[in-house]
């Protein structure tokens, strides 16, 4: 087949136009840009709420009296609808792209996108008609419009179907293959949609059998600290969910755009493990103050939590030691110069390299976190934003915006619009979010509440004026960095005139001999199995009221029981 | 499989800070006592009324020892006061147990600069022990989303200076 031979053998600028990788344009395409348009829904809210919590700022914007729900949309569009569609395209396109070949079945492709996509309508239809300001944890015994936690639903039955596709395209290759050794970006996004499938029983049981259930009228009640322990289940692995893709980049395709080599491929495969198992058995460190659930388990899990610390420090390292490398290309000899010897001109190097700086004080914060005591002093106060804002907002999405500062050029078959604009994006996205880090982080010290309409709240924590009201410059910044990239990313659509200069920053094949059992994922699964009766049975057993069952009735967000 | 002789130095490094960090965590709770809080009972929110719940507010129990029964519900703290921000006074140097529940949905219960900071759920009973040395006025606030009067839910402890 001609288009195959010649993607093999030059790497293609651009997504060849011939036969069905005309569809992979459109499959990678579709998912990413419908990914950015959640995002444009929630990111621009996140400056008003930095706005009204300022006390010198919350008479500004009288208007925003929907706070809750604002901040629902924000948390379900950016967390939820923004990362899974991204990921899911970024995995296909990796994928793809590293083995050479199409999805194992591109109507399969297409029917989990119809259903993602309905998830969303539906899970828009239920925020904008104010029918489901639960925020995007939904925690019982607060209740939702059906068509909330159905657009759920659909969302992870999608990716369930996407990850049995990659799985499918994985042991069709495999077969074909017996002994190659498997591209590092394609076994990390394995990892990543089994750690996935995994978590998401967690979340699917709690809503299939608690929460829409009783939306739809046909139980009545619920029980706040079981939910709560099912979603968390979910909601830690979900972070690494968001966090793995960006270490993909990092590890897989960062070396290639900063002309450097991996330092160790095989401890980068570890670490994809340890992410894989570990992940799992950590969800309690969200309940440490939870009433329902017991010291030792909390204890417990705050070990495993500190393991599963390890492969992200080993990630410091592996990915360290790749761009020493790159800046000693680039003639740096000292100790330490290496770190701004870099390509600091490209968009898409500038903005990994400062994901990773604000990954170090999301990463210590984290640590910080999940130090079971010390969370007593943090829990739900706005350290908490300000910690996942270095990581998720900060680490996770602004390597996302730079691999749109490639993809997206090369889903369209043309330049970037502006690498100057999206230079200014990456800075202000970096110094807006360490000074909502600062601030926020303070002001949780301090004893300002997290998920608060401050503006509207009737006490003020006078310690903690100052830092709210220097929370506004990041804001600011932030609000003016959401405006440039989305500048860029319509500018590169419709606008651009440049032609494609840069190539994808794909593997296909790998040079150090990573050992095949490696890719023993029954084992991983084994042990992911074991680790769940030892971390997760105590606490279900725990928090389950076998006597009684479910006691509490479902409310209205609005006030009131509950009324299908 | 190679490992490079720095990144091995690495790994025992980062084992090493991240033991420290345990072993700080067991001495917080060895040595300095913090508690997290633990499960001491659950009850069925339809029966708040015939519980020791009935009626919330503050006990004393013996020389500045006190115990203040609180039901959160959308959008206030019952803490047995009837000022517009619900209010205890408890005098400098005591002992409060804090024993709390949700009557419908779930609260939160933070105490400013205090080591006070745990959830209340419906179905469950939330217990924590902490004592007021300085004098002062500090907030109960709720953070946890419990609905469009949430950021209003908010009582207060005051404590004085001598008996
Ligand atoms: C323009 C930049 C952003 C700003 C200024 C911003 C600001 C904020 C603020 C102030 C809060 C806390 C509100 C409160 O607790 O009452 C918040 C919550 C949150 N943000 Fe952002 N944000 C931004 C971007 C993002 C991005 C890119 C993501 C994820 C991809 C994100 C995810 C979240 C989540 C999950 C929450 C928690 C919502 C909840 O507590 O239910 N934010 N944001
Ligand atoms: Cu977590
Ligand atoms: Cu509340």
């Amino acid at each position: 087949m001609q288009h195959t031979k010649a993607l093999t053998i030059t790497p293609e600028l651009t997504f060849p136009k011939v036969g069905f990788l005309t569809s992979e344009q459109w499959i990678v395409g579709s998912h990413v840009l419908t990914g950015l348009m959640a995002l444009l829904i929630g990111i621009f809210l996140g400056p008003f709420q930095v706005f009204r919590r300022a006390p010198a700022l919350k008479w500004a914007i009288p208007v925003f009296s929907y706070y809750y729900q604002a901040l629902t949309v924000h948390g379900v569009m950016n967390a939820l609808f923004f990362t899974t569609f991204f990921i899911v395209g970024f995995s296909y396109f990796t994928v793809m792209r590293s083995l050479k070949r199409n999805m194992w079945s591109t109507k399969l492709v297409w029917a989990a996108y119809v259903l993602m996509l309905v998830g969303l309508l539906l899970v828009v239809y239920a925020l904008v008609t104010n029918q489901a300001n639960v925020l995007y944890t939904f925690y019982p015994s607060l209740i939702a419009h059906p068509a909330f936690y159905l657009g759920l639903v659909l969302l992870v039955v999608g990716t369930w179907l996407v990850t049995a596709n990659l799985f499918l395209t994985y042991m069709l290759w495999r077969k074909e293959n017996p002994q190659e050794h498997l591209p590092l970006a394609v076994f990390a996004t394995l990892t990543n949609f089994v750690l996935w499938c995994v978590a998401s029983f967690g979340v699917a049981i709690e809503v299939l059998f608690m929460l829409l259930p009783l939306s739809l009228g046909l139980i009545s009640h619920t029980d706040p600290q079981a939910g709560r322990a099912l979603f968390w289940f979910f909601g830690h692995p979900l972070v690494y969910f968001w966090l793995l893709p960006a270490y993909t980049s990092w590890y897989a395709m960062l070396p290639k755009q900063a002309n450097s080599r991996i330092f160790s491929d095989p401890l980068a495969r570890v670490a994809f493990i340890l992410l894989m198992i570990f992940s799992i058995p950590v969800g309690v460190h969200h309940m440490f103050t939870d009433p329902g659930v017991s010291a030792v388990m909390k204890g417990i899990q705050t070990v495993f939590t500190f393991v599963v610390a390890i492969p992200s420090l080993l990630t410091a390292f592996n990915v360290g030691a790749m761009l020493e490398r790159a800046g000693r290309n680039r003639g740096a000899k000292g100790p330490f110069d290496w770190m701004w010897k870099q390509d600091w001109r490209n968009p898409v190097i500038a903005a990994q390299i400062s994901a990773m700086i604000l990954f170090i004080t999301g990463g210590i914060s984290g640590i910080m976190n999940a130090s079971l005591t010390l969370n007593i002093a943090l829990h739900n106060t706005s350290w908490i934003p300000a910690h996942f804002h270095q990581t998720l907002g900060g680490a996770v999405t602004l390597t996302f915006m730079g691999i749109c500062y490639w993809l997206i050029p090369m889903i369209r078959g043309r330049g970037l619009y502006s690498a100057n604009v999206a230079l200014w994006q990456v800075h202000t996205w970096s110094i807006g979010m360490m000074i909502f880090g600062y601030t926020y982080g303070a002001a949780g010290l301090l004893g300002v509440p997290r998920r608060t309409d401050l503006g509207a709240a009737p006490y003020i924590n006078e310690l903690a004026v100052p830092y709210l009201n220097a929370s506004v410059i990041g804001g600011v910044l932030l609000l003016i960095s959401g405006i440039l990239f989305f500048v860029n990313i319509f500018g590169t659509l419709f606008f651009s005139k440049a032609p494609l200069t840069e190539e994808a920053p794909i593997d296909t094949y790998v040079e150090s001999k990573s050992p095949l059992w490696m890719e023993k994922w029954g084992l991983w699964l084994s042990i992911v199995a074991i680790l769940c009766v030892i971390a997760w049975v105590p606490v279900f057993l725990e928090v389950f009221d076998f006597t009684n069952g479910f006691q509490t009735p479902g409310y209205n967000p609005n006030g009131g029981i509950y009324k299908p | 499989m190679h490992i490079d002789r720095l990144e091995r130095y690495w790994i025992i490094a980062v084992g090493v800070v991240l033991g420290a960090f345990g072993a700080a965590i067991v001495a917080s709770v060895v040595v300095f006592g913090v508690r997290l809080p633990s499960p001491v009972g659950r009850i069925d929110p339809a029966k708040i009324k015939e519980s020791e719940f009935a009626t919330p507010g503050l006990t004393q129990d013996g020389d500045h020892t006190y115990t203040l029964r609180v039901v959160a519900k959308m959008w206030k703290f019952d803490v047995g006061s009837k000022e517009p921000q619900p209010t205890i006074k408890i005098p400098a140097g005591s002992r409060l147990k804090i024993i709390a529940t949700s009557l419908d949905v779930t609260h939160g219960f933070y105490v400013e600069q205090h080591d006070v900071n745990v959830m209340l759920l419906p179905g469950q009973i939330s217990q924590v022990e902490v004592t007021f040395n300085k004098p002062g006025v500090f907030h109960i606030i709720c953070h946890e989303y419990c609905g469009p009067g949430h950021q209003a839910m908010v009582a207060a402890i005051e404590v004085n200076e001598g008996n």
